[in-house]
């Protein structure tokens, strides 16, 4: 922190996968600071939708009204319109159009003598909102091949549940199931230092022990130079097996490990609500949003504070 | 903000946290014109951010973190082109190799 080499502002981005629920890239030349304030709005404040107001109007399965609609609040929904909605939350200037209910319906009854899966399939969409569904939404017949939905409760013979779900844009914040990322994290690209001079005084055999004693498989003998390589820094967990293994070798320092504080690898997980390219999109865009609000608010408050003469 | 002179202002940032405070301490420690800078959260039911920023008297603190702030928002833009592009070839290879 007291280093005042230039600010880094030009941190680099490499792609390393993209698939629909997980993409994995590596952010270089920045600051932790910057690294984890990127992950904790892709946790917590990019909006989605997701279900909030269940009204029940006929419920006599197994599982209790609360029970049900929290099952309906966790169902991830495909959010790619979210931006278009007003949360219920928001402080908003009271726009009557503003859109901010996506209603479902559901009325399932078990008529016959199996057990009935009530699952996401069985919520009927919002007419108004014909591309608002539950992840994984299908319609047809129920075929080993379909899509099964998320299941919410299990029916037997006369049980029927009948209700409304009001689906609400909503941020991570407020509760965990407008998060929309399973998991998003970042690993600090490891520093990896053998020593060479040390390492040489280590037979063959100690080398190959304290090669195997990493869990992972992060260094090698070259069978040429019968030197230890790295062969893959990623791979270390910071477990520090390997200086406990030079520890007991009786040969400290043979390896100096350090997390570098401007390379970091992460990893998002998404639930199916977006596209998890688009969840990292849209977190930076939160924070241009935030910092624009900040910048403005500090420009407004130093005009006052010039009119008071302070 | 409260303030006896220009130099040394604490700012209190309302609805804030460490999302956006962390870096742009990150920033402010950057800038060799400031002489002291750190953030306290008093409460963790409060979102309130208590920001100070002493400068050593060359630039205000309002400038230094006004700066600090178009610092981040520069991070952020470059982020957001560079992922752009990232991604735009990252899928231009991945549709290239599904041919071949």
């Amino acid at each position: 922190m007291s280093s005042r080499a230039a600010p880094k502002r030009t941190p680099q981005v490499s792609v390393r996968k993209i698939e629909p629920d997980f993409c994995e890239f590596v952010l270089s030349d920045t600051d932790p600071s910057v690294a984890n304030a990127l992950r904790r709005v892709m946790l917590s404040e990019v909006p989605t939708l997701a279900i909030d107001l269940v009204e029940i109007e006929v419920n006599t399965t197994v599982l209790n009204d609360e029970f049900i609609a929290h099952r309906l609040g966790l169902i991830p929904l495909v959010s790619q319109r979210v931006w278009d909605f007003t949360g219920a939350y928001d402080t908003n200037d009271d726009d009557e159009n503003a859109l901010m209910d996506i209603v479902f319906q559901m009325d399932v009854k078990c008529t016959g003598d199996d057990t009935l899966d009530v699952t996401s399939n069985d919520l009927q969409l919002d007419p108004s909102f014909p591309d608002i569904h539950p992840v994984a939404y299908s319609t047809g017949p129920q075929d080993a091949q379909a899509e099964k939905g998320v299941l919410l409760v299990k029916l037997r013979k006369g049980q029927h549940l009948k209700l409304k779900a009001i689906a609400r844009k909503g941020i991570g914040k407020d509760h965990a199931k407008w998060q929309p990322v399973a998991t998003v994290a970042f690993q600090y690209m490891p520093d990896i230092r053998i020593n060479h001079a040390l390492m040489d005084t280590l037979s063959e055999e100690q080398k190959l022990q304290w090669i195997q004693s990493s869990p992972n498989p992060v260094f090698r003998l070259n069978p040429v130079t019968a030197q230890v390589e790295v062969v893959d820094a990623e791979a270390y967990r910071y477990d520090g097996e390997v200086i406990a293994k030079a520890k007991a070798l009786g040969k400290e320092g043979l390896v100096n490990i350090t997390p570098r504080q401007d390379m970091f690898i992460f990893r998002v997980e998404g639930t199916g609500a977006m596209a998890t390219q688009q969840i990292v999109v849209a977190a930076i865009d939160v924070l241009l949003r935030k910092l624009d609000t900040l910048q403005q608010s500090l420009a407004s408050a130093d005009a006052a504070m010039d009119m008071d003469g302070l | 903000m409260v303030s006896r002179n220009d130099y040394a202002v604490t700012f209190s940032v309302k609805d804030e946290d460490h999302t956006l405070a962390n870096p742009v301490r990150f920033m402010l420690n950057k800038n060799p014109h400031v002489s002291f800078t750190g953030y306290s959260i008093t409460h963790p039911a409060e979102k309130v951010v208590n920001f100070r920023i002493q400068t050593t008297g060359e630039m205000t603190s309002v400038d230094a973190f006004r700066q600090s702030l178009n610092g981040v928002t520069d991070v952020c833009k470059h982020i957001k082109a560079q992922l752009a592009a990232e991604c735009t070839s990252f899928q231009a290879s991945a549709g290239t190799s599904m041919e071949a």
